[in-house]
């Protein structure tokens, strides 16, 4: 079993090669980064005196994680799932790939991890971003000194795996439906919806129901409404494997597999 | 000893309409099995069953002597396959699109270029397989099935899309694999002409149900067992009736006689017989069904 997914996952992973998705990983992790190491540069006076202040690494973080976790990083999310699982259907794959020697464990394994590897590639662009777009203006203006605060890595890694967790209810829904659907545009656009009624339900008490809202609920100004004594964490884990497995006995039972 | 074996193979769509009746298939080990039938008999299913892509409903299918449900893995780990239209990677290169494939069979890498080669689209370089032409994704399908040196092979249709050199070479090519890698090949068409001309072993199914199931000889014999001779006349009624009462069968068909092929000697007494009473005999000839008019036959009549 082992190999036999080891062999799987090398082969889901040459299927992206070429695609949008790996575009997609990239502007991702990127353009949040991009956009503030922008303002930085356009507003030298600011940038110099945020670099010699304690707090530097801690409003970088906000500043990124913000937009991400509200919009960006589920967007990214619900574009590049859909995009992977797509593959099959988009170029008549699905007889090709059921008839390799290969489980239907494996295979529907075998995608899923890509998907994560994809992820933890995502999540760790997006922070080499935020490390680089705080580190930049030093190097191309004379008078910027650099951070006096060290990194607080471990925050950073903490934080990430917060929202690691948080992030993975979409993942398991925008599978789900990639693999349940042909047209892409249903898996895109229930994605949508979905985070379209996780942000809207962040003025609810009960909001921590839409499985979309984690992420946001990220944001300390996020948490004024969705009742603060339930664990966005476990209510996170507990929908991935609700999701997880829905998904798999939906792919296993699937009468025609082509 | 059958490389493919179905019993009773029923299978029926959620509205009930049964799309297979009874599947009875034997496929000999190392030969071409030609799966004939008109589009929507029923082959493209029996096909998908035989792979696993169709859930069995009804009956049993075992392959290499295997049943198919317990030994599904280790069946298609021998097993080649193209269902229906190409099915690959279109932005992937074509040796990308093997290599998809080589990390799950664990073929050696040099595999790739040489099925690459013998299906001649050996130098497409990194053009990707989106632009290929039908014929070259057809092709790469048939490499995709090649890659791992499979012992048998089930094609849907392969020729779909070819130009008519494209099918000779890939005649010539599932030829080659009979004969030199004893591959036993099940192919399935709608034209009988195509699969003549490769075929050793032949099944006909019509609306669900197995008509024919043979060698090609058998339906080659068939073919002579409905030839006849064709005979023109001035006057039929009484040719026929001449020949008739000499111990011959004749009847009048279209205002021709028709009558069973007999010796050369025979036609020859029956021609001298007409002339000498008066009747001027225009034409003889002898009319072969020709097997795709067995075909019609068979799935018309049953």
């Amino acid at each position: 079993m082992t190999i036999a997914l080891l062999n799987g996952i090398q082969s889901e992973w040459l299927k992206k090669k070429h695609t949008a998705a790996t575009w997609l990983i990239l502007a991702g992790a990127f353009f949040m980064p991009v956009l503030t190491l922008t303002v930085r540069l356009i507003h030298p006076d600011a940038t110099r005196k945020e670099n010699m202040q304690e707090t530097l690494w801690t409003m970088m973080h906000y500043r990124n994680w913000a937009a991400m976790s509200m919009f960006l990083m589920p967007m990214a999310l619900i574009l590049f799932v859909s995009l992977i699982t797509n593959i099959e259907y988009k170029n008549n794959t699905w007889k090709q790939l059921h008839t390799t020697p290969q489980t239907f464990r494996v295979i529907f394994l075998s995608k899923y991890i890509v998907i994560f590897i994809m992820t933890v590639q995502l999540f760790l662009l997006f922070h080499i971003g935020i490390y680089i777009a705080a580190l930049i203006p030093s190097l191309l203006l004379k008078d910027i000194q650099f951070p006096s605060a060290p990194f607080p890595l471990r925050g950073y890694a903490k934080a990430a795996i917060y929202f690691f967790i948080d992030c993975t209810p979409i993942i398991a829904v925008q599978y789900l439906l990639g693999l349940r659907f042909k047209n892409f545009l249903v898996a895109i656009g229930g994605g949508f919806a979905l985070l379209v009624a996780s942000l809207l339900a962040l003025n609810w008490k009960y909001g921590y129901v839409v499985p979309y809202i984690y992420m946001p609920l990220g944001l300390r100004e996020n948490r004024t409404f969705v009742d603060p004594n339930v664990s966005r964490h476990l209510c996170a884990l507990g929908y991935f494997a609700v999701i997880t497995l829905l998904s798999y006995i939906l792919y296993i039972s699937k009468k025609e597999k082509s | 000893m059958n490389c493919i074996e179905t019993k009773d193979l029923w299978y029926r769509y959620t509205d009930g309409m049964p799309i297979l009746k009874g599947i009875d298939l034997q496929v000999p080990a190392g030969a071409v099995y030609g799966f004939l039938g008109p589009n929507g008999a029923g082959k493209s299913t029996t096909l998908r069953l035989l792979l696993g892509l169709l859930k069995k409903q009804q009956g049993e299918i075992c392959i290499f002597g295997q049943r198919l449900e317990e030994n599904r893995i280790s069946i298609l780990q021998k097993t080649g396959s193209l269902i229906d239209s190409p099915s690959i990677y279109a932005h992937l290169s074509a040796m990308e699109n093997l290599m998809v494939l080589q990390k799950v069979y664990g073929t050696p890498k040099h595999k790739m270029q040489e099925v690459l080669d013998l299906t001649g689209i050996g130098n497409t370089g990194k053009k990707k397989a989106g632009m290929f032409s039908l014929g070259m994704k057809q092709r790469l399908s048939v490499a995709i099935a090649l890659l791992n040196a499979p012992s048998l092979l089930i094609l849907d249709e392969p020729t779909n899309g070819l130009d008519p050199s494209g099918i000779t070479e890939m005649r010539d090519l599932l030829r080659r694999l009979n004969q030199e890698q004893k591959i036993t090949i099940l192919i399935s068409s709608h034209l009988l002409a195509e699969i003549e001309k490769v075929a050793t072993h032949v099944g006909v199914i019509h609306q669900g149900s197995l008509m024919f199931q043979g060698t090609l000889d058998a339906l080659m014999q068939m073919q002579e067992q409905t030839s006849a001779h064709v005979l023109e006349t001035s006057d039929n009624a009484r040719a026929a009736a001449m020949i008739n009462d000499r111990g011959m069968v004749a009847r009048i068909e279209n205002s021709k006689i028709i009558m069973p092929v007999v010796p050369k000697d025979k036609i020859a007494l029956v021609s001298a017989l007409l002339t000498s009473n008066n009747i001027a005999v225009y034409s003889i000839s002898i009319v072969k069904s020709d097997l795709e008019t067995i075909f019609i036959d068979l799935t018309k009549n049953k």
